[in-house]
């Protein structure tokens, strides 16, 4: 009988947080490159056609509230905002596709090359900020998992 | 009537501002907010004009998720036209929507609002503490970096993660060279050279948010004495040039004596009195000279014992009898000596009977019967050949006919009696022999080997 050697729970951490370490990094450089089109006035008046899809889900908003929350809380935190993105990140040429996007109008987004770009630019930034959740939330505990490793954290 | 001096005063008033041109305050622009360790962020804004009265400037924020609208908790901390928001007043991957209002007496003006969230914001400081440590290696010194992060960042809980670059540059130039650290608080530079003032400056950044500005600029000379720390090596590597130098000097002042001692020289054969001098610059008499004279060779005197009673002497002269006699008592002819072309032969011959008008033949030293002395062999009988030592030697023309004996003097002598008939024309012309050569007693002859390979006769000296 095959013994599979358990893998300690800080290397998986580890392994977890370089993972969401290069998510973020890309989507910061898509919503940077994708931003870098619009002039700044423009993007600062552009207005948000709704909420993030993952806005429902209650995460802590500060070090102070992170820090508090257990392990296992952040851990299904973490794994609920991957599974959020996982599946409706569909990108599709038709209009159709992408309306299955998670907007609460449940709209169709609009044909037009300005309202598709609004929407998409405004998907970048909930996903880049959903990104940056989820590895702060790994990187924490991947932190309180190595107490032995200062380097970790 | 009130009413009139009311909208006069008005008008005066309006009037009175106008001329002075005050007015309501320009516009204020929001320009950048950051955090530098994303618990706390400070935003700026420039105002503007104030319209020439006393202005001043509120910001207000609504943020998501939290109803309301807010005024600026902190205008102080971070200085003039600033708003800071302490850790209390902030919420990270929520928007915050700013204005700034600037207002005076004759009116407000609101800026743009500014939307802002705090992970986009996050420019942390320049790390602290640069040093520099040179490390001396063997081969090559190397730069040994290290620094502190910022210290207003959480390092402990994970909630932020720092990644460092460093950029170094060789004695001041605008060439930096960039290396990427990583999460490490140190880094090694290889490539330095002593002699070099490096400089180095350290940043970093947040969580892929914006970098820090360069640290401080911290210098280092690596010098050049790295290289003479090792004296002992040094020491001992001048020492072993010297005495090789040394050594090598010696060797080229005593070459000659070194050349005889690796390779001596073969001797070769060394005749007393002939040096190559004397070969190249002396005639041939000089060098048979010293081949015979200066040799101390004595002359070797070949005796044939047997040809001792062979020899005989036929004459018609009766003079010869007295000087034969002496001679006679040594009973000893030397030999003529026959020497090899390359040294041209002389009159060697000293004594004249033995002495052909041809050449002399070589001697034999295999027929030595036995050695007298130093200079005398003693050989034995051979059969002598034409061209050899005559074993007797007769005046010419006289036959061998030893019907006119006249005399047999000792054992080697035999006179003839003068012939009548065929004489007297010789002794008619006086005692000239002048036709009678036959008669003419022919003083011995001894030959003379010239250069030139003739052979001439020459009057032999006289007789001892």
């Amino acid at each position: 009988m095959a013994v599979c050697s358990s893998v300690p729970i800080s290397d998986l951490l580890d392994r977890a947080s370089q993972g969401s370490d290069k998510l973020h990094a890309l989507s910061t450089t898509i919503s940077q490159d994708l931003n870098s089109h619009f002039p700044p006035i423009g993007r600062v008046i552009m207005p948000r056609p709704s909420m993030c899809h993952t806005s429902s889900l209650q995460t802590p908003s500060d070090k102070q509230q992170a820090l508090q929350v257990s392990e296992s809380d952040l851990l299904s935190l973490a794994r609920s905002l991957l599974q959020a993105w996982s599946d409706p990140l569909l990108m599709g040429p038709a209009a159709q596709t992408i309306s299955l996007l998670p907007f609460s109008g449940g709209n169709d987004i609009g044909q037009d090359r300005i309202s598709q770009l609004i929407n998409f630019n405004f998907l970048l930034s909930c996903f880049r900020r959903d990104s940056h959740k989820i590895d702060s939330f790994l990187k924490v505990l991947r932190c309180r998992a190595t107490k032995t490793q200062p380097q970790m954290c | 009537m009130r009413r009139d001096l009311r909208g006069a005063l008005l008008l005066l008033l309006t009037a009175a501002v106008q001329s002075s041109s005050m007015s309501a305050p320009g516009k204020p622009v929001l320009l950048s907010c950051r955090s530098p360790e994303k618990e706390t962020f400070t935003c700026w804004w420039e105002p503007g004009s104030d319209g020439g009265l006393p202005t001043t400037h509120h910001l207000y924020y609504e943020r998501e998720r939290l109803e309301g609208t807010y005024e600026c908790p902190d205008y102080l901390s971070a200085g003039r036209n600033s708003c800071f928001f302490d850790k209390n007043h902030t919420s990270i991957w929520v928007d915050y929507y700013l204005t700034v209002m600037a207002s005076n007496a004759l009116g407000n003006a609101t800026s743009d609002p500014f939307k802002m969230d705090v992970m986009e914001i996050v420019k942390p400081d320049a790390p602290e503490n640069v040093t520099l440590q040179v490390e001396e290696r063997e081969a090559s010194p190397c730069l040994n970096v290290r620094w502190m992060p910022p210290s207003n960042t959480d390092t402990k809980s994970g909630w932020v993660t720092i990644k460092y670059e460093l950029r170094v540059n060789k004695d001041n130039s605008n060439n930096w060279k960039e290396y990427t650290s990583g999460t490490q608080t140190h880094f090694s530079l290889y490539s330095v050279s002593p002699g070099g003032v490096y400089t180095v400056q350290v940043r970093c950044l947040l969580d892929h948010g914006s970098w820090s500005e360069w640290s401080n600029t911290t210098f280092v000379k690596i010098s050049n004495y790295l290289q003479n720390e090792r004296p002992l090596s040094m020491l001992i590597s001048i020492l072993s040039a010297i005495l090789f130098i040394m050594a090598g000097l010696i060797l080229i002042a005593k070459r000659k004596s070194v050349k005889q001692w690796v390779l001596p020289p073969v001797p070769g054969p060394k005749i007393r009195g002939i040096t190559s001098q004397l070969l190249q610059s002396g005639g041939s008499d000089d060098v048979g000279n010293a081949l015979i004279i200066k040799q101390s060779f004595p002359p070797i005197y070949f005796v044939w014992e047997d040809q001792m009673e062979d020899y005989l002497i036929v004459t018609e002269n009766e003079d010869w009898l007295s000087s034969i006699s002496q001679k006679r008592k040594k009973s000893l002819i030397p030999a003529c000596f026959h020497f090899d072309s390359e040294i041209h032969s002389k009159k060697l011959c000293g004594f004249s009977e033995t002495c052909g008008k041809r050449n002399v033949k070589h001697v034999d030293y295999s027929r030595v019967k036995e050695v007298k002395g130093d200079n005398v062999l003693f050989l034995e009988k051979e059969k002598v050949q034409s061209s050899g030592y005559m074993d007797f030697q007769r005046q010419e023309g006289i036959p061998e006919d030893y019907s006119r004996v006249k005399e047999v003097e000792s054992d080697n002598l035999v006179v003839l009696q003068k012939q009548n008939a065929a004489d007297m024309s010789c002794k008619d012309e006086g005692n000239h022999y002048t036709d009678c050569a036959l008669h003419k007693p022919r003083k011995p002859v001894c030959t003379e080997l010239s250069d030139s390979g003739y052979v001439d006769t020459i009057p032999a000296p006289p007789l001892m």
